[in-house]
């Protein structure tokens, strides 16, 4: 009996363009086997933005828009509008990295929650520009060693790393924040329940569902993947804590 | 009997599937894959294998593909 088989969602003969051993393949399995369980995939259109998650477009098959640095929490926005005076509901989601999400888009993705938009976004968190080389982001930690940080993330000269689930659950439009974690199988399931309860908040209509995964990049931690998922598990999950930080049917 | 499917065209070596097996029915194999490293083979004598499907939601790659669970 066939227990588990790749989604339906995911293109026959696709293969990811991801580093071994990176947890965004992980992520967009995850993704693609929720919108396989909601049957959702006729009238979903995703939104792809710059990163490691630039060729979304490639696995999944599902209608998807690639959107300018920075920009899929606004062009999600257009979108989901201009199909809604067409009289039309599809369900949008963007799937983004965390330089993407919370540095160059972190306008559009505040303002988007403020705003209470009724889209899901999807943000990795691998703590580094993973794509071009590894640079000091966002959430890179403080005494992590990034190309751009020789000598560790140093709170004086590069301030403190942000927290985004914590600050897209203090906006009022936002429905649903959460952390989740891949290092594990118990975290993956977990995920997944996660991923889904955010994608029936956008059908339930009820604002702006967000989803941080905690990502591990090998390459750039110089570390093998095994061995990431562990600095994951034992460091990470201290600095940026795993769970919901905002459920408005559960509050 | 249970037992996975492996696509070695799609593995990239990261070894995961080995670390998240319960029984440690996955280790590397003779085949040199894409990456230019050993891919992974399943290999279960004593029928260990439980289907917990693991390592296919582990596998970053989507080469474990298939997991079938004898009833």
């Amino acid at each position: 009996m066939l227990v588990y088989r790749t989604p339906k969602t995911i293109k026959e003969n696709s293969t990811f363009t991801f580093c071994p051993g990176c947890d965004h393949g992980i992520a967009v399995k995850l993704v693609a086997n929720v919108l396989d369980e909601l049957n959702l995939r006729d009238e979903t259109i995703a939104v792809a933005s710059s990163g490691c998650s630039v060729f979304l477009y490639n696995f999944l098959d599902v209608d998807c828009i690639e959107a300018p640095h920075g920009r899929a929490c606004a062009v999600a926005t257009g979108i989901k509008r201009a199909m809604r005076a067409q009289k039309k509901e599809n369900f949008v989601f963007t799937y983004q990295g965390d330089g993407d999400f919370a540095s160059i888009g972190l306008g559009e993705s505040l303002h988007s929650a403020l705003r209470g938009e009724n889209i899901t976004a999807i943000c990795i968190n691998n703590t580094n520009y993973g794509m071009t080389g590894g640079q000091l982001g966002p959430t890179t930690v403080l005494g992590q060693v990034t190309t751009t940080s020789p000598l560790g993330r140093n709170k004086e000269y590069h301030g403190f790393p942000i927290k985004t689930a914590e600050h897209i659950a203090l906006s009022d439009g936002t429905s649903f924040s959460a952390r989740v974690a891949l290092y594990d199988i118990k975290n993956i399931m977990n995920a997944k329940k996660i991923i889904k309860k955010a994608f029936e908040y956008q059908k339930k209509g009820l604002g702006f569902a967000f989803v941080e995964i905690l990502s591990s990049c090998p390459t750039n931690w110089k570390l093998t993947p095994v061995e990431s998922h562990n600095k994951i598990k034992n460091e990470l999950t201290k600095i940026y804590p795993l769970g919901i930080f905002k459920d408005v049917l559960n509050e | 009997m249970s037992y996975i499917k492996i696509d070695n065209s799609k593995c990239k070596s990261c070894y995961l599937c080995i670390d998240v097996c319960p029984h440690k029915l996955i280790k590397k194999s003779k085949i040199i894959g894409k990456t230019g490293e050993y891919t992974v083979e399943f290999e279960d004598n004593e029928n260990k294998c439980i289907a917990c499907a693991s390592c296919a939601y582990m596998c970053p790659d989507n080469a474990i593909c298939e997991v079938y669970k004898n009833e």
